[in-house]
């Protein structure tokens, strides 16, 4: 090829690279300004009834109207926890969204909110608790270090002032564009304050390894700052029976366990309570001081630190193995109890094959898996 | 050669702050579909597979799983722990599913090197084979891991050009017409 006839094939690329360019951007505008799709109605559950401007995603809608399905990436299409079951009025279902539905949500119409479009009426369902949902604005009041990778930060909130919450449940973080990270991204903090306490809440964070939100936490986070959370999410709280209650937990996993044991202290004389803390080593205990005045309080309550690891030169006269170790030298039998576990998906599996070999049916266990 | 805008995509996904705080391809400056042929054709040349590697890097962490976090040795050769957090991440290849946050943690004992891997690393080596790019955090090298971990090269060898049944890149640029989501479909 000559010289002369690659000059020309590269300007003719240019100029046509140049012209889909253009033709993109006027689609873009075309779709904000001149496309007008109207008032729409979102029938939700058959009753309830939002007229919306057209032409924004079901999961903004939504939001614009206090209602937050879960999201963690922003409405990007790739955490998958914004599904709506879509009964008539949302079109066809995505590319990006195929990967994220089974068989089996592809044909009860469940989409991925953030990819679905408002054109027209649309009739969705969802669970009836994401009413409950709010975004929050809060201001920072205080961190602290509870290890050497956890950490302890107390929101005051600002705008809804107060929460109301069940011990046990979590809330999403949302973690501002930061160094490397250009949008913003939720994560999901288990609540560790009791539900009492409704103009605040406590997070207890451990740092995540290439963690996005917990790197933003523990080097760019100060007190004083603001932040966006919603909630509050999950079915992980106390259940009201009769029965022994045993609570068990590991690293953060402490934090919903926190929250019941100080939001249900009468259920706790009543019931009777204990609470295994598996931690490798003394530098990854944590709370301890509050534990023992919780337990002098309460006579029927036991904390339970189980050390797999203690160093040789490190004072302790408590507990030693794996968390399902003292359990099973601990725990006589699995009749009339109720088990609470959150912690690692490892340590869930571990103590729920424990409590059923035990002889504990799954429906007197309650985790938290953090998954 | 113009490129699938797929692939433009999956890059995408691969950034910082992404999916992950350090994103998956590092400073590594080459296309995705070069680094996964490169490291395509050094996995063959070591006479193994990715499935082979993804099944070694598997072994060594369920070994380590029953301890639920603490350190063990396996094969009185390495010392393994999982360390798990809250949430899942999705693939950036749209393969469906959600991998969970664990990272794997082995120090080879006789020369004290350390080598660390993500399960969703490990997805991404069987099903897309993918090491991540040069200078990120969980890059694996083929050679390092074939020389500290050994995997052993399954009975039935695969084309080298192949992985289950996925034409390599390569034989996508030759006209195979293979997108992304094609090789999703069945990895």
């Amino acid at each position: 090829m000559t010289a002369e006839a690659s000059r020309y094939l590269l300007e003719s690329v240019i100029v046509l690279s140049g012209l889909a360019g253009i033709l993109a951007a006027l689609l873009v505008v075309a779709e904000a300004f001149i496309a007008d799709y109207g008032e729409c109605i979102i029938t939700i559950n058959g009753q309830k009834e939002l007229r919306v401007r057209g032409g924004d995603t079901l999961l903004n809608s939504l939001a614009a109207n206090k209602i937050f399905v879960p999201s963690a990436c922003g409405g990007r299409g790739t955490c998958a926890y914004c599904k709506v079951k879509v009964l008539e009025g949302g079109g066809p279902t995505l590319p990006v969204e195929e990967p994220y539905l089974t068989g089996k949500e592809r044909q009860e119409g469940v989409r991925l909110s953030c990819q679905v479009k408002v054109r027209r009426n649309i009739s969705i369902e969802i669970p009836e608790d994401l009413f409950n949902i709010r975004q929050y604005r809060a201001r920072v009041e205080r961190i602290r270090d509870l290890t050497y990778d956890i950490k302890e930060v107390r929101l005051a909130l600002i705008e809804p002032g107060t929460i109301r919450f069940r011990a046990g449940q979590y809330i999403q973080l949302r973690t501002p564009p930061y160094g490397n990270v250009r949008e913003p991204v939720y994560r999901a903090y288990s609540i560790s304050s009791p539900s009492q306490e409704t103009d605040a809440i406590e997070l207890v964070i451990r740092l995540v390894p290439n963690g996005i939100c917990t790197t933003w936490v523990f080097n760019y986070l100060e007190a004083g700052q603001e932040v966006l959370f919603s909630g509050p999410f999950g079915n992980f709280y106390l259940r009201d029976t009769a029965a022994e209650m045993i609570f068990v937990a590991g690293g953060s996993g402490f934090a919903p366990i926190k929250s019941i044991l100080l939001s249900a202290p009468e259920a706790v004389d009543r019931r009777g309570g204990r609470f295994f803390f598996g931690a490798r080593s003394v530098r990854d205990l944590f709370y301890l001081e509050l534990m023992r005045d919780y337990a002098s309080a309460h006579p029927r309550f036991e904390f339970i630190p189980a050390l797999s690891e203690p160093h040789p030169d490190e004072p302790w006269h408590g507990e030693t193995g794996l968390v399902t170790e003292v359990m099973a030298r601990r725990l006589a039998d699995a009749s009339n109890k109720e088990f609470y576990l959150c912690g690692s998906p490892g340590m869930i599996q571990a103590c729920v094959r424990l409590l059923r070999s035990m002889g504990a049916s799954d429906e007197v266990i309650f985790f938290d898996s953090f998954a | 050669m113009k490129r699938v805008p797929k692939w433009r995509d999956i890059e995408e996904m691969m950034k910082p702050g992404r999916l992950t705080r350090d994103g998956m391809l590092g400073s590594d400056p080459r296309p995705l579909e070069e680094i996964i042929e490169s490291d395509g054709a050094t996995v063959a040349r070591l006479g193994l597979t990715h499935g082979d590697i993804a099944r070694r890097l598997e072994e060594l962490t369920a070994a380590s799983m029953e301890r639920l976090g603490d350190p063990v040795i396996v094969e009185e050769t390495y010392e393994v722990r999982v360390e798990e957090a809250r949430g899942s991440l999705p693939c950036p290849f749209k393969h469906p599913g959600r991998w969970r946050k664990a990272v794997t943690y082995c120090r080879h004992l006789p020369t004290g090197e350390s080598i660390a891997w993500t399960a969703l690393g490990v997805h991404m080596i069987e099903a897309h084979g993918f090491y991540e790019g040069r200078g990120s955090p969980f890059r694996l090298d083929p050679e390092r891991i074939a020389r500290l971990l050994a995997p052993r090269a399954s009975s039935e060898k695969a084309d080298p050009a192949e992985h289950n049944g996925i034409p390599r890149p390569s034989a996508r640029r030759q006209g195979a017409g293979l997108e992304p989501d094609d090789r999703n479909a069945t990895g």
